[in-house]
């Protein structure tokens, strides 16, 4: 089974941490949160843009059912289903 | 025999032998060394997003990657799950122990756990006293603990439904590695346990030194430890009205046993049963 492609637009999502929908309304919990700016003996502020990326991690396990692009404030969540081949259709069709 | 016991265990349970919180304390750092920690987990790091893309694409390469990520973990930062009662005596020789917000909850759900009160996931040994140098690892600060505190404390998480497991970090000293690390875990939000689970990944996650079996004459249906299995292994029997264990799915997390009102549930060691005795 081929899993659906998640793009995230790293433009618009600029404080994941900060707005956390989409990490907490999804079901298969596909997302992770990193800070990408680590400073020694500095906490990163969660509303500083672009110090936090919002990443794909498990898609494997992603279902398609469109909560985060729902929940996304800023429309910054594609998700794109696999493509079904023709061939593989008429061949289960004609079994 | 468990892997750990037999290398590090030295007549004891590994985590409960307390030459292997110490080695922390021997380590020393040069300059311009990378620690191996760091390049570890630059490596894993790699190799998870390789493989995590290459099993949604159901690529062939996925089982390959499979195997070399978790020989890479079993060699670098194994984790094992314990139950409640051996927890207790851990924190008795682990000083010190101090908890600070989970890193798995902040990944994957964005927790921001800013206060004792929040705090889930547990270090453990000389190492914590370092923490100040990356405060966004430990974001809120941490909190050390006596030994009645940090016993309250997990027994508190336990309560609410979270089970325990030990890291071990790397080569300590001497190639030999040091437990850091006591978590308090749950599915979907800690990454061992999905690891283990969704992606097959064994030395995320290995299983305790027990295994749960429900008495059946005790057992009222109540259902309160279905709630409690993070893993899948319980269920409740219709027909019987009764609570069923699958012993192959079982991680001896004990959750079910410290959760029973009945006391219906028991603890075997994994050890006594012959077919799970090498299944970890």
């Amino acid at each position: 089974m081929v899993a659906p492609k998640i793009s995230i637009d790293h433009g618009k999502c600029t404080t994941p941490f900060d707005c956390k929908k989409c990490l907490r309304i999804c079901p298969q919990g596909v997302f992770w949160v990193l800070p990408v700016k680590n400073v020694r003996f500095k906490e990163t502020d969660a509303k500083e843009p672009g110090a936090w990326k919002l990443i794909v991690q498990y898609r494997a396990l992603c279902t398609d059912c469109g909560e985060c692009r729902r929940v996304c404030p800023v429309a910054a969540i594609t998700i794109t289903s696999p493509a079904i081949s023709a061939k593989g259709e008429k061949g289960e069709r004609t079994g | 025999m468990c892997e750990y016991c037999e290398k590090y265990g030295e007549g004891t349970l590994w985590y409960l032998n307390s030459r292997n919180y110490g080695r922390q304390l021997y380590r020393r750092s040069r300059p311009g060394y990378v620690p191996d920690a760091i390049s570890y987990r630059q490596e894993r790091d790699k190799l998870w997003t390789e493989y995590f893309e290459a099993v949604a694409d159901g690529l062939e390469k996925a089982e390959r990657l499979r195997l070399s990520l978790d020989k890479l973990v079993q060699e670098n930062e194994p984790c094992q799950v314990l139950p409640l009662k051996d927890v207790l005596k851990l924190i008795e020789i682990a000083q010190p122990v101090a908890s600070m917000s989970c890193i798995c909850r902040k990944q994957m759900r964005a927790a921001d756990e800013r206060s004792p009160a929040e705090y889930t996931c547990g270090g453990l040994g000389v190492g914590m006293l370092k923490w100040e140098r990356w405060p966004e690892r430990y974001r809120g600060g941490v909190h050390f603990m006596s030994i009645k505190e940090a016993q309250d404390w997990v027994t508190r998480l336990d309560r609410k439904g979270m089970m325990h497991c030990v890291m071990v970090y790397g080569s300590g000293y001497e190639g030999r590695p040091f437990v850091g690390g006591l978590c308090n875990c749950d599915y979907p939000d800690c990454y061992e346990i999905r690891h283990r689970l969704d992606y097959k990944l064994d030395h995320h996650l290995l299983k305790s030194h027990y295994v749960a079996m429900v008495d059946f004459n005790r057992c009222n249906g109540c259902g309160i430890c279905a709630q409690r299995c993070q893993f899948g292994a319980l269920k409740m029997e219709a027909s019987r009205g009764k609570a069923s264990i699958d012993m192959l799915r079982c991680f001896g997390c004990g959750l079910c046993h410290t959760g029973c009102p009945r006391d219906a549930i028991q603890l075997v060691q994994r050890e006594s049963v012959p077919q799970l005795k090498e299944v970890w």
